[in-house]
């Protein structure tokens, strides 16, 4: 018996590509998406200014009756300024490498620039945050850290400032339904946080029970949740991302700092400039040197920011109780 | 090959050991001269410098120097360690090693820490600490957390920040402690102007700020603050306001003093004192801080020689320890800027061979002249 085998009559070709890419791990990016958005026009110069009118006193002392008008007031305003800045990053492409490889070189290039370009975006904007945010420091846990675990007395407290300075809500509240496991979610901040507390938030109330905090999935309906949502305590709803900043190693007890920002409406503004919030930029191997070799790819954006409403959003700095998975 | 290769050059008079030199990109290889030395030879003194990215020596990734040795002989030399280096600051949350505390004494004005090993810092420099407990009831934990400027550097091994620890809620570091460190944050000024902590306020017609790592603020920057009331002085804080509700307090800056210091257009005469001496185990206390709201400036940085329209520089004033423009363009001062850079960095490290004095590649006054290179094309 001659039995023909792999061993003896292998295959040609040995590989054969998947149909599919596999996918890119890649942080949800949540800061941008609670950011105000302004597009600052062309031959704008290099800064944009921001004005926001002071308050009038009201007039609360009664005019009398001596026909004797009240003092005027000087009407005041503040003024906020950003500087536009411009971002790139690309790839120099050896035309071998477009003309010999067997799947789309350029075409998985260009869609990792763009996303490259979105995450520095939204970097960008978390560094910017931790920079120009003033600080609470969660002391509600019993951890013993400075600053402590999160504790439901921290989202009450970080909630009742910014309410007491007037700051707008992102969300309504979704009304309770009659839901097995549903409850009522009140009107909402945002907090924008790490995805390593998720299991201190699933443990808020101690002893493994969530306390006050409501999981999206527990939500009465979750047509307005965002896909980062992950449930919400009190009046906020937290967006985690594993892109959330963490000053390692940083604390009293020497534990991870997370930097939990709260926040309402137009706290932040991310700026663009007209033509410049995105360019992908292919250029043919035409344009190098004498023998057109390399073809480029690249991105490029042009980007400021700026606290638009500093009493509308706190970074309420956090440690952590449960222990992280290596 | 020369395509995508980038050159840069350029000088600079020295104004201490070190030197941070932005660029539009990460050099792979910088070569400098120091033209002072070359011009007046003096003993233990660097001439010329070299340094490669693919260069490995063990662990390290050496400096070479062309020194006068201690006999005013021209030697070869290198620098192993914190000689030339590459920086990328485009991130935060970026820090040095932690380095362990031997002791941290008590002052009004400026504790005295002493590090185990080399620390490596120089003024200017931010750190933070971590773990400051003498034993589980006693120690300085206040001061965790909180970014400091290294205010002065007597020795290796010691520094000094601006602070006032000498409360009795403090009490002092000795004998190593376990578990108390101090690291440098790599990239501090990315982002300016921004939140500042508070170290020191002086109450009078106008309020004198003193924070505890520089400020970034420039004259006409509005300001708020967030001063919980274990630190005394609330009154001054933006929110809440008892004459006109809801309407945020905020106040202008009027002078820049310092790196450290502003004067604040505030009226404080009948405010609460600033009190550092917070309790010991009040877990959840925030730092009293002061953050940078808007301006009413109309006009960028003032000419001074050199750029025509100067970008902002920061820490504020342009004197203070390690100031350098943005590389963006001009801006209005107080605008918010992005502030992040690359290129390399001239470190304060020494000659390994010759240790008769501590050879470094720059020091005060000196002319130096570099060239920085990104190859298009290296081996290996």
């Amino acid at each position: 018996m001659s039995i023909t085998t792999t061993g003896n009559l292998g295959p040609m070709i040995l590989q054969s590509l998947a149909p599919a890419m596999l996918y890119v791990p890649t942080p949800t990016m949540n800061y941008i998406t609670v950011c105000d958005k302004v597009s600052m026009p062309a031959n704008g110069g290099t800064t944009c200014r921001f004005m926001r009118p002071r308050a009038l006193q009201p007039p609360t002392v009664q005019l009398g009756n001596s026909g004797i008008d009240p003092p005027a007031q000087v009407p005041q305003r503040d003024i906020i300024d950003a500087q536009m800045a411009f971002f790139g990053t690309g790839c120099i492409i050896n035309e071998q490498v477009i003309l010999q490889d067997q799947e789309g070189v350029l075409a998985w290039v260009s869609e990792r620039l763009a996303v490259a370009m979105r995450q520095a975006e939204d970097l960008i904007l978390r560094d910017y945050i931790v920079s120009a945010a003033s600080d609470i420091n969660a002391g509600g846990g019993t951890n013993g850290d400075n600053p402590t675990n999160l504790a439901p007395s921290d989202f009450s407290l970080v909630a009742t400032t910014l309410d007491t300075n007037n700051a707008y809500k992102f969300m309504s509240g979704i009304e309770g339904m009659d839901r097995f496991g549903t409850g009522p979610v009140r009107s909402a901040y945002f907090m924008l946080t790490s995805t390593e507390l998720q299991s201190d938030l699933d443990n808020l109330g101690g002893n493994n029970t969530p306390g006050p905090f409501l999981s999206q999935w527990n939500y009465p309906t979750n047509a307005s949740a965002l896909p980062s949502e992950f449930g919400s305590v009190y009046n906020i709803r937290i967006l985690t991302s594993s892109e959330a900043p963490v000053a390692r190693a940083s604390s009293a007890n020497n534990g991870d700092v997370y930097y939990n920002t709260v926040l309402g409406k137009q706290a932040i503004t991310h700026i663009n400039q007209d033509g410049f919030s995105m360019n992908l930029i292919y250029r043919d191997p035409y344009y190098s040197g004498m023998l057109a070799q390399n073809a480029t790819l690249a991105v490029k954006f042009a980007q400021a920011q700026a606290l638009t409403q500093d009493t509308a959003i706190r970074n309420l700095l956090s440690t952590r109780f449960s222990s992280l998975a290596p | 090959m020369a395509e995508y290769s980038r050159m840069a050059k350029g000088s600079f008079t020295a104004t201490g050991t070190t030197q941070v030199v932005p660029l539009p990109f990460v050099p792979d290889y910088v070569e400098l001269w120091n033209y002072s030395i070359i011009k007046t030879a003096a003993a233990n003194k660097v001439a010329r410098a070299w340094w490669d990215n693919k260069l490995v020596d063990g662990s390290n990734n050496p400096t070479m120097v062309e020194i006068y040795n201690n006999s005013s002989a021209v030697v070869f030399d290198t620098i192993q360690t914190n000689g030339i280096s590459t920086y990328s600051a485009g991130l935060s949350f970026q820090f040095g090693p932690q380095l362990s505390i031997v002791s941290i004494t008590q002052s009004a004005t400026a504790p005295l820490v002493t590090t185990t090993n080399v620390h490596n810092l120089a003024v200017g420099d931010v750190v933070i600490f971590m773990g400051l407990y003498q034993s589980a009831t006693t120690g300085m934990p206040q001061m965790s957390g909180i970014p400091f400027a290294v205010k002065t550097v007597p020795s290796t091994t010691t520094f000094t920040i601006g602070w006032n620890n000498n409360g009795s809620n403090y009490t002092a570091l000795t004998g190593s402690p376990s578990g108390a460190y101090v690291k440098k944050v790599l990239n501090p000024f990315l982002y300016e102007p921004g939140v500042s902590d508070i170290a020191f306020i002086t109450t009078g017609t106008t309020t004198t700020i003193v924070t505890s790592a520089p400020h970034c603020l420039y004259e006409g920057q509005e300001v708020a603050f967030r001063i919980p009331s274990a630190w005394g002085t609330i009154e001054l804080n933006s929110l809440p306001n008892f004459a006109l509700p809801g309407s945020p307090v905020y106040g202008y800056v009027q002078s820049v003093t310092d790196s450290l210091t502003v004067v604040v257009n505030i009226n404080s005469s009948s405010y609460t004192a600033f009190n550092p001496n917070i309790p010991f185990a009040n877990t959840g206390i925030a730092p009293a801080q002061m953050v940078a709201v808007g301006d009413l400036n109309t006009g960028g940085v003032a000419f001074s020689g050199g750029a025509l329209y100067p970008s902002p520089f920061f820490p504020t004033p342009s004197t203070a320890a390690q100031s350098k423009n943005s590389i963006n363009g001009a801006a209005v001062k107080g605008a918010f800027v992005n502030n992040t850079s690359q290129g390399f960095i001239i470190g304060s490290g020494a000659a390994a061979a010759d240790v008769s004095a501590a050879v470094t590649l720059i020091a005060n006054t000196n002319i130096v002249y570099w060239h920085a290179y990104l190859h298009d094309y290296a081996a290996p």
